[in-house]
């Protein structure tokens, strides 16, 4: 422990080379190519040495306890060595071959599955929802939940035509940025703000207010004497912006509340350019604790991709190559006027030739 | 010139910003700084600025608050639960 | 006091395959009163379908205006295990490599200080302690600093930047996305903690085009490594592939982006200059093709979620740039973007879109950056054209 009298700050982050496997450090930058020995199991080789990788599925939320369990079979079978990936996957460094699968059934006695790598669904991106969030209209770490027991089969198998990245966030703040994800699970509130007129104008800046808004939909107004401000209804796309900088607009409606499902967005540049996903369904309610709807909606689409796609298409590829008329026929998914964009770029989005499937 | 106001006195000075806006006007980092130099010009520099935001915060006569972004406030009581 | 845990709805939770959070959080729950109330309110949210939390707050370590998330519940006399319930994220390192040892450190100081739940990591990229009340704020951070660790960003400041796993454990790193990230979070921690942007400004630093940090969609300042000169071909490596029985003509030739490959007999042609480094018949056939050895980086800028003005993806701003030690034409070139942004920016304004409102062009030139065809899809199809050279009569 350093002695109390001196304040650190801005020490930034410990330096890296302190967590790496001797075997990642001799060969690092070194790496000559890796295979995926069976699903959730990397094999790197380098110049002078071999480094296993089996990944671990995570929830996102987690304890201590879980975390200590963790380093834990880290000792035990990977030298102490472990990293986390950007989808919160936990990979185990081991040195030796021979521990993989003691490692693997240790896990699962632990119901933790090993997966996610290459043509599989890795584990899901998400937000705090209800957890810890003011302006979530749904649930992350719930949903998030029973997608995965929904979609299990694909996280430990390579079967799908490439890769699945699903993401969820639960307002459009998008804290897990879901815009770029094959498959994006997207909170959406409905209603306008309840403005608390008695406090808005004590806890709030009027002028931060009203430019908080990307469609000019909030004026300032008097009521009862009470500097407020009112929402135009016509206007209000119920993003939650003003909410953001002003507590005194909340946004929440148990009532209206609910989901929005997006397809074929993508991020990689593998053959294709990064695309954002698009709308495919406008609004499912919210039905905790399992949200079967969802889950039955985002297994419908994944269905109809691996019996559709081409081999290493991604979800955003084959829609690209079948067209969207053909997408929503096959996968039964209304089309309706929300699916058509009036924001900012909307024009761009518009059929601009009369190349269609008939 | 810039260093010809104190850092001090410019933390002085910033502090009256944040203290004459509180409660219409949160003030950003920015905000203060662009104050100060349309008041003293050249005498003042973006680093002087810098170092007196720094100065005010850590001597606790101000804070850091968030509502959408990030400003410079006098203290309160905290706004907890109750 | 567990026993009466009543929480059937999210007892449901517990069912499945896939790991349960709420099996987890109930390990925790005798012991901690806020991990109990905790789970209590979300039952709560699940029954009444909405949030019950408060927003933000005016609490932080001393000195800092990042780095600490105030969150309150809005219930706090049903649940007041939770009436504080602090966030605290604690800066990575890169590459998100721990050991054994330093993972059980951080557990035990969160123990001490906290509720015990948390991810590993947030969106950004922090490891994100969540749940602590005011009180424990600064004995937290002292606990973390004695051990090395300092706090991420938060609000209008540099946000922590985060990397993927690079040369640690990757063939296609084109340049060493650790270093660099370890290298800027050190050269820039004024900005980091002390907010002093309009907004907030994320960099994150990908080692090849696959980009698995999200370089492209997630960052305002992206690092994403490229190379130059030809993919280095193992023709021997290339006939195994055939031989094995993989279809190196339909999966890989066949979906060249570019057209640019052919396979005569076992033998992989490609014709470079017109390859577009997308990665994918590196992807698949890692052992016999990678990454060129002229490399560096392709910078893009301006990537953000639809707050405010809607979604954008990054877009180029250089082509291609060598990324060595001590990375000073990179610490050169952020200066002068905050700086540009300073003078430039609006509150609650990504630089994205900044960038759009001002123009592209103009941005270039402020940051003293040559436009290239690189940068654009196409050239402008519309003829308003802001001329500023003209000639007059002499």
């Amino acid at each position: 422990m350093a002695t109390q009298t001196e304040r650190r700050t801005d020490i930034g982050p410990p330096h890296y080379s302190q967590f790496l496997h001797p075997i990642i450090k001799e060969n690092y930058g070194k790496w000559k190519y890796h295979e995926t020995l069976k699903p959730g199991v990397l094999m790197h080789v380098g110049e002078t040495g071999t480094i296993y990788s089996v990944r671990a599925a995570s929830a996102r939320l987690i304890t201590i306890s879980f975390v200590r369990f963790m380093a834990g079979l880290a000792d035990k079978y990977a030298d102490g060595y472990l990293r986390f990936t950007s989808r919160n996957n936990i990979e185990f460094l081991l040195a030796n071959k021979d521990n993989i699968e003691p490692l693997i059934k240790e896990l699962a006695d632990n119901g933790i599955p090993v997966g996610g790598t290459n043509n599989a669904i890795s584990n899901v991106v998400h937000t705090q929802g209800w957890v810890h969030c003011h302006s979530s209209a749904t649930d992350a770490s719930g949903l998030v939940k029973v997608i995965m027991d929904d979609l299990f089969e694909y996280f430990g198998s390579m079967k799908l035509p490439n890769k699945l990245r699903i993401a969820v966030a639960c307002c459009l703040n998008m804290c897990g940025a879901v815009h770029c994800s094959d498959i994006a699970v997207l909170g959406v509130h409905r209603t306008l703000p309840r403005i608390d007129h008695s406090t808005l104008g004590n806890l709030c800046e009027i002028p931060t207010t009203v430019a908080s808004c990307p469609n000019n939909a909030i004026k300032p107004t008097t009521i009862e004497g009470k500097t407020t401000v009112k929402v135009d209804e016509d206007k209000c796309m119920y993003c939650g912006n003003c909410y953001t900088v002003c507590p005194a607009m909340p946004l929440a409606d148990p009532l209206n509340d609910g989901i929005s499902i997006w397809v074929g967005g993508k991020i990689s540049n593998a053959r294709t350019e990064p695309m954002f996903t698009k709308l495919a369904i406008p609004y499912i309610p919210n039905n905790p604790p399992r949200w079967p709807e969802v889950t039955s909606a985002i297994r419908n689409i994944v269905e109809i991709y691996v019996k559709n796609a081409k081999p290493y298409e991604r979800v955003g590829e084959w829609i690209n190559r079948i067209g969207w008329a053909k997408f929503f026929d096959l996968t039964g998914i209304e089309f309706t006027k929300y699916h058509i964009d009036d924001f900012r770029h909307a024009g761009t989005t518009y059929k601009r030739s009369v190349q269609n499937r008939y | 010139m810039a260093g010809e106001i104190s850092v001090e006195q410019l933390a002085d000075e910033m502090y009256g910003v944040v203290a004459e806006n509180a409660g219409m006007k949160k003030m950003k980092a920015g905000d203060l700084t662009k104050a100060m130099i349309a008041k003293f010009g050249d005498q003042v520099s973006k680093q002087d600025c810098k170092s007196a935001i720094k100065l005010l915060i850590d001597s606790g006569r101000c804070v850091y608050g968030y509502y959408g972004g990030s400003s410079i406030e006098l203290p309160r009581t905290e706004g907890a639960a109750n | 006091m567990s026993d009466d845990l009543k929480i059937p709805l999210l007892d449901e939770l517990e069912k499945g395959p896939w790991p349960s959070f709420v099996k987890d959080l109930k390990t925790l729950a005798p012991k901690k009163p806020m991990v109990r109330d905790l789970l209590r309110q979300l039952e709560k949210s699940y029954q009444d379908k909405r949030g019950y939390w408060k927003h933000g707050g005016l609490v932080g370590v001393l000195g800092y205006g990042g780095g600490v998330i105030g969150r309150y519940s809005a219930l706090p006399d049903e649940f007041p295990g939770v009436s504080h319930f602090h966030t605290i994220r604690v800066h990575q390192p890169s590459g998100w490599f721990y050991t054994s040892e330093a993972l059980n450190e951080l557990m035990d100081i969160w123990d001490a200080h906290g509720s015990g739940l948390l991810n590993m990591h947030g969106s950004t990229g922090d490891l994100v302690f969540l749940g602590t009340v005011t009180d424990e704020l600064e004995p937290t951070f002292r606990d973390l600093t004695a051990r090395d660790w300092d706090l991420g960003g938060s609000g209008s400041d540099l946000r922590t930047p985060s990397c993927c796993v690079g040369p640690a454990r990757c063939e296609n790193a084109c340049y060493d996305t650790l270093e660099l990230v370890d290298n800027l979070a050190h050269r820039f921690q004024d900005e980091l903690h002390r907010p002093m942007f309009n907004y907030k400004f994320k960099i994150k630093a990908a080692g090849c085009p696959n980009d698995c940090v999200a370089a492209i969609a997630r960052s305002d300042f992206g690092i994403i490594g490229i190379w130059k000169d030809n993919i280095q071909v193992d023709q021997a490596a290339v006939a195994e592939y055939v031989d094995s029985g993989f279809n190196v003509k339909e999966f890989v030739v066949d979906n060249c982006p570019t057209g640019c490959m052919s396979l005569e007999g076992k033998e992989l042609k490609i014709d470079d200059s017109n390859c577009v480094k997308c990665m994918h018949c590196i992807n698949l056939m890692s052992k016999a093709l990678s990454v060129g050895k002229e490399r560096g980086a392709a910078l893009v800028m301006g990537a953000k979620a639809p707050i405010v003005e809607g979604a954008l993806l990054g877009s180029v701003i250089i082509p291609f740039m060598e990324i060595e030690e001590p990375f000073e034409e990179m610490h050169d070139l952020l200066e002068r973007i905050f700086e540009f942004w300073d003078e430039y920016g609006k509150a609650r304004e990504r630089i994205g879109e900044c960038i759009e409102r001002i123009g592209l062009a103009s941005f270039l030139e402020q940051i003293e950056l040559e436009p290239l065809p690189q940068m654009v899809t196409q050239p402008r199809d519309n003829p308003y054209i802001f001329y500023e050279e003209y000639y007059e009569e002499e």
